[in-house]
């Protein structure tokens, strides 16, 4: 079985990462441990912090005692094991501001300083490029970009190697790299980017060979990553969202000289596509590359936004999640689970389409993951006991409204007489609750604010995604009239009605009571158990037999 | 024979009022939250018709069933249907506990 590896590069690339983690919660990664490394050049970027502090949850859940991070289970929620590791290159530091202070143009013998000036003026402008801030990324500047960051990850390596005042964030990169190095010809390493904007889209292409040469420098010529054996995919993914055009106020600094323009992502992304057909050296690296994209007109994101600024990166930049991150994260999903074509030689350019009817797009579960191996019958029941299930935890037990939560199935675990979760403490219940809450909607002083799933969802309203549109009220009144067992779109999937005495719910408690977590989940600890034992309920109420 | 009568009607009211205390349990609804009232709902409605079935057992023994006899045959069955009733009151409750340990995990385990 291979190895797995994700890197996540850029505000895009952690939303995708976002996407992926949410993939591993409702336990679409089964027996996996999976190596993931955030990658950016702004280590304060929302999106980053978010996903970051996800995954940090994530594990908390499956944390219990000693063995952080948990273990790798099967056919249950959060059943593969994440392993998180951050790397940023740091332009926080007195010297390292810009491009120019950053590679000492203005250092050396005078001969040294007018060969670098030229030779750097040659490629880009001097009084932007070259002097705009590095803190928010690289806006857009690809060519500066794949080059800053080739240096990143390659300083790092040297600084290892030399072990004196050697970087936190370094030795995330080495902890990382040294398992990409035991894997070897075992590693599948799928990266998430975009190829529009700036630090994904400057990266993807030098990632490989920037990893390989880490390895080299590191070992000190002894290791090396071989690229006929090491896998590696990743997407394509062009625009799909749209920001404020900065006004002339906010470029007037030189700082902020250099600011993305949301209007020429289509043309960055046309050239990209040109370069990522035809270029050897990533023709060299990739085994698979997945064509993404939003091919009709892309959603304002800074939508409350009124000013005339725009937001270049920073703990600011949250941005709402969106159906192509979601499809991003399952090309990782096929990348990682398919063995057709995962050994050739050439990259493979894969892409799909999608229902288009009275201008807008119809998702079913196919869509999303494929038919084979009954892997859209997995996704359907997996997200959809997921989504149950928080909609159990946060409508029904009110967590939303910080009541109950989960906690409320181990109270009526312990009305039932069964108590063999009566150990797992208030804060673990809270922690569910949270990713819960993440995962689809909470109050915040009495205001609805959508999650991840709602997030998505509104991305591709008003056409047709998963799940029924009742699934996805927005105010209390509605929330409490849902009926959480009719969901799905498809009938077969709502649970049984219960009859004359009871309601579906009542049907749902009943299979509760009356299963339990099985050996083939590898479930260990009391909370794995738990989360397995409501898996398996809601995956009977569902009417699906995976296990 | 007027006291086996006694005796069984006791019984059967026993049994009724046990199986009407089942459908009640089975008809309140599983509640969600952190404190669900569904489980002493079920016991309330348990000791409701505990107490409520001597009384019926009773009444309807001395005012249905009651035989058109001498005061001896109605004296004899009246001390049978008292001594009924108490025994009718012990069976619902010795059988509501038997029963309620053995679903102990479904509603009607909520009685004890």
């Amino acid at each position: 079985m291979d190895k797995l590896f994700v890197i996540a590069i850029g505000g895009t690339g952690m939303r995708c990462l976002e996407s992926f983690t949410h993939l591993c919660g409702i336990g679409m990664f089964d027996n996996r441990e999976i190596e993931v490394l955030t990658l950016d050049t702004d280590q304060n970027n929302g999106n980053k912090s978010k996903v970051e502090d996800l995954i940090g949850l994530y594990n908390r859940i499956k944390t219990t005692g000693a063995t952080t991070g948990g273990t790798a289970n099967a056919n249950t929620f959060f059943s593969a094991k994440l392993n998180l590791h951050r790397f940023f290159t740091n332009y926080a530091s007195p010297g390292r501001e810009t491009y120019k202070n950053i590679t000492k143009i203005s250092t050396g013998t005078r001969e040294q300083q007018k060969a670098n000036k030229l030779i750097s003026d040659l490629f880009l402008d001097t009084s932007s490029v070259q002097e705009f801030s590095l803190a928010h990324g690289y806006r857009a500047q690809t060519h500066l970009g794949s080059m800053l960051m080739y240096h990143g990850i390659v300083e790092a390596a040297r600084n290892i190697l030399k072990g004196t005042a050697v970087q936190a964030q370094e030795r995330e990169l080495d902890s990382f790299m040294g398992k990409m190095e035991s894997a070897g010809g075992n590693a599948r390493i799928f990266i998430f980017g975009s190829v529009f904007g700036g630090t994904g889209a400057s990266s993807i292409p030098v990632i490989p060979k920037a990893l390989q040469d880490f390895v080299q420098i590191r070992s000190n010529g002894n290791s090396s990553i071989d690229f006929s054996k090491a896998k590696f995919g990743s997407t394509l993914l062009t625009e799909y969202f749209t920001f404020n055009k900065p006004d002339s106020k906010q470029k007037s600094s030189k700082a902020e000289s250099v600011i993305a323009d949301s209007s020429f992502f289509p043309l960055n992304s046309q050239a990209a596509l040109q370069y990522y057909q035809s270029d050897p050296t990533v023709q060299k690296c990739y085994r698979s590359l997945y064509h993404i994209g939003w091919p009709i007109e892309s959603k304002k994101i800074d939508g409350n936004n009124s000013s005339n600024k725009t937001i270049t990166g920073g703990s600011e930049q949250r941005n709402p999640c969106h159906v192509t991150e979601l499809l991003c994260a399952c090309a990782a999903y096929d990348f990682f689970t398919r063995n057709d074509g995962i050994n050739n030689a050439t990259v493979d350019y894969l892409y799909k389409a999608v229902e288009f009817k009275d201008n807008s797009f119809n998702f079913s579960f196919a869509d999303f993951i494929g038919k084979e191996h009954k892997a859209g019958e997995i996704f359907v029941n997996k997200l959809g006991a997921f989504f149950s299930l928080a909609h159990i935890s946060l409508t029904t037990n009110s967590g939303a409204v910080d009541d109950a939560g989960i906690k409320g199935f181990i109270t009526r675990c312990e009305s039932q007489k069964l108590h063999q979760y009566s150990s797992i403490t208030d804060a673990e219940c809270k922690d569910i609750n949270e990713y819960f809450k993440l995962f689809a909607y909470t109050f915040k002083d009495g205001k609805f604010v959508p999650g991840w799933l709602y997030q998505v969802r509104g991305s591709v309203a008003p056409g047709r995604f998963l799940f029924a549109s009742k699934a996805f009220p927005e105010n209390q009144t509605e929330l409490k009239r849902l009926d959480v067992g009719t969901i799905f779109l498809d009938e077969k999937h709502h649970w049984p009605k219960g009859g004359f005495l009871n309601n579906r719910y009542d049907v749902f408690v009943g299979k509760l009571i009356n299963t339990n977590p099985k050996e083939e989940q590898k479930v260990n600890t009391t909370k794995e158990k738990f989360l397995a034992h409501i898996f398996n309920a809601l995956t009977k109420s569902q009417n699906f037999d995976i296990n | 024979m007027e006291s086996t009568s006694a005796y069984v009607i006791s019984i059967i009211t026993a049994l009724i009022f046990l199986l009407l205390s089942a459908f009640v349990a089975n008809a309140i609804k599983f509640e969600g939250g952190g404190n669900p009232k569904d489980p002493q709902s079920r016991k309330t409605w348990f000791w409701i018709l505990a107490i409520i079935n001597p009384a019926v057992c009773f009444l309807m023994g001395y005012f249905v069933f009651k035989p058109d006899a001498n005061i001896m045959i109605v004296n004899n069955y009246v001390n049978a249907l008292s001594i009924g009733t108490a025994i009718g009151f012990f069976i619902y409750i010795a059988l509501g506990f038997i029963m309620s340990k053995m679903f102990a995990n479904g509603k009607i385990g909520h009685w004890f």
